[in-house]
């Protein structure tokens, strides 16, 4: 069910604005709003609505899409750059994005993520007190290894509740495109591993 | 429970009591209604506990889907009946935002309370009503609501062809209904296994961690007499509802049932 998938990215897209204090102002300019993926590796739509958090929908049947404020369309490579809101342009213009309706929503979704300002060691410190903060950090990249684990797990035992013989069923084609999205999702997290290393090691030189 | 005396004596009508089934037991259709509130009043407390040990977290997933396949947006007035603890509310009451407006409704007030406080610590207040009502006679005036939902609701009314013609009355023009409810397995071994697991595994939990079996026993059987898929789709035809379609989830554990007024 492409529910398991969205529910485990829309709590790690919460997760990681709720660690920036000031996303909150930053996600109430998007209240109301709404904003339409369309990933062109996926087979259906990625619905973000914005409210005090994020709420992110799959919608299966056309007919259920609700008309958001503003629709992307692009490759998966593409949403990398979409962090920078100052490229939106370009990337029109080098026809690797399709945008249709309020491009302001886009440029807010993107500087959303894109000043998120996570003080990991802040943050992480609360769990363990002030001592040595960047111990921490080892904190953070085991929780990040279980996520993996995690969705390492809900991809084996989904696989064989995916295939069933009934109108939802999911086919073939489609359980090998939610197997790439765990793919990606994987190196995204492996990437953020990285991030997080040199960040430790910055850290670690400051101290 | 099984000798639990009814409250009132009064026949409606001149006709002699009619009787309807609570589980897999008959009982008066007025008693019904009294025993349901009390199976929901003592699992109330431990309800969504016991949800997720019951489904092993899958009924997250149904209700996700629902919600995915509901069309609700930013505006919308949603009805969210036999909404119990209140989880599809949550996510509807973002989704609507400040604009729209949710009606979370329940005939059970222990159930709404646990909601109501639910949703408070999810810092859900503004725009979420709670209504104690029977889905067989709603107290909303006529077109009202964009979306009806009732998830594992519809299968403990006592009288369900009235309360589809409730929801139809209650519903705008335009407007549709889902209905996500336990269902046939369409799989003869899916069956069987999910019957052992329903009678003997379920009231085992329930008396284990709500220390209520008797409660889930009712569940378990009130599920084996839900009407299946094509009989339900039937009913709500006959109260109105068109393009009536439903999905199996899970192998037709459950299923979701959809309709439009138009
Ligand atoms: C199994 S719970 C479902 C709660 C919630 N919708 C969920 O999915 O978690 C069933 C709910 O239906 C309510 N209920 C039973 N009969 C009802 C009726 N006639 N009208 C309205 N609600 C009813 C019960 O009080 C209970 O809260």
């Amino acid at each position: 069910m492409a529910q398991f998938l969205s529910a485990n990215v829309e709590r790690l897209l919460n997760h990681v604005i709720g660690l920036d204090p000031d996303s909150q102002a930053r996600l109430k300019k998007l209240q109301g709003k709404s904003l339409q993926v369309r990933l062109r590796e996926l087979p259906w739509p990625i619905l973000l609505q914005f409210s005090q958090r994020i709420d992110l929908s799959i919608v299966e049947q056309p007919d259920d899409l609700v008309k958001a404020s503003c629709m992307l369309e692009l490759n998966i490579e593409t949403l990398q750059q979409l962090r920078d809101s100052s490229k939106l342009t370009q990337l029109i213009q080098e026809q690797k994005l399709i945008l249709v309706g309020d491009m302001y929503v886009a440029q807010s979704v993107s500087s959303l993520f894109q000043e998120l300002h996570i003080d990991w060691e802040e943050e992480l410190s609360q769990y363990v007190g002030d001592a040595l903060a960047h111990q921490t950090f080892v904190g953070a990249r085991s929780a990040l290894h279980e996520a993996k684990t995690q969705i390492e797990a809900g991809r084996s035992k989904l696989s064989a509740q995916l295939l069933r013989a009934d109108g939802l069923a999911v086919g073939a084609t489609e359980l090998a495109h939610f197997s790439d999205e765990v793919d990606q999702l994987r190196s995204a997290s492996e990437r953020l591993s990285a991030r997080l290393l040199r960040l430790e090691m910055a850290a670690k030189v400051g101290h | 429970m099984s000798d639990h005396a009814p409250q009132t004596e009064q026949p409606h009508s001149e006709n002699t009591p009619t009787t309807t089934h609570f589980g897999f037991k008959q009982v008066e259709t007025q008693q019904k209604v009294a025993l349901v509130k009390e199976v929901f009043q003592s699992v109330a407390a431990k309800y969504d506990i016991m949800n997720d040990l019951m489904s092993l977290g899958i009924h997250r997933l149904w209700k996700r889907y629902t919600i995915d396949c509901s069309g609700v947006r930013s505006g919308h007035k949603v009805l969210d009946l036999a909404g119990g603890t209140g989880d599809l509310s949550a996510r509807f009451s973002r989704i609507v935002g400040e604009s729209g407006k949710v009606i979370l409704a329940d005939i059970n007030e222990a159930m709404l309370k646990v909601g109501r406080d639910k949703l408070r610590d999810l810092g859900i207040v503004s725009n979420v009503d709670y209504v104690q009502a029977n889905a067989e006679e709603l107290p909303f005036p006529d077109n009202t609501f964009d979306v009806i939902t009732i998830a594992f609701g519809l299968r403990n009314v006592t009288d369900k062809d009235k309360a589809l013609a409730s929801m139809f009355r209650v519903l705008k023009p335009g407007g549709r209904l889902l209905v996500l409810e336990f269902s046939k397995p369409s799989n003869e071994l899916l069956s069987k296994t999910y019957d052992l697991y329903s009678f003997h595994l379920l009231p085992k939990i329930g008396q284990l961690v709500a220390n209520d079996a008797d409660s889930y026993q009712y569940l378990a059987e009130s599920i084996r007499m839900h009407p299946p898929q094509e009989e339900l789709k039937a009913m709500m035809e006959h109260a109105g509802f068109e393009q009536t379609t439903y999905q199996n989830l899970t192998g037709g554990i459950v299923a979701l049932h959809r309709g439009y007024k138009f």
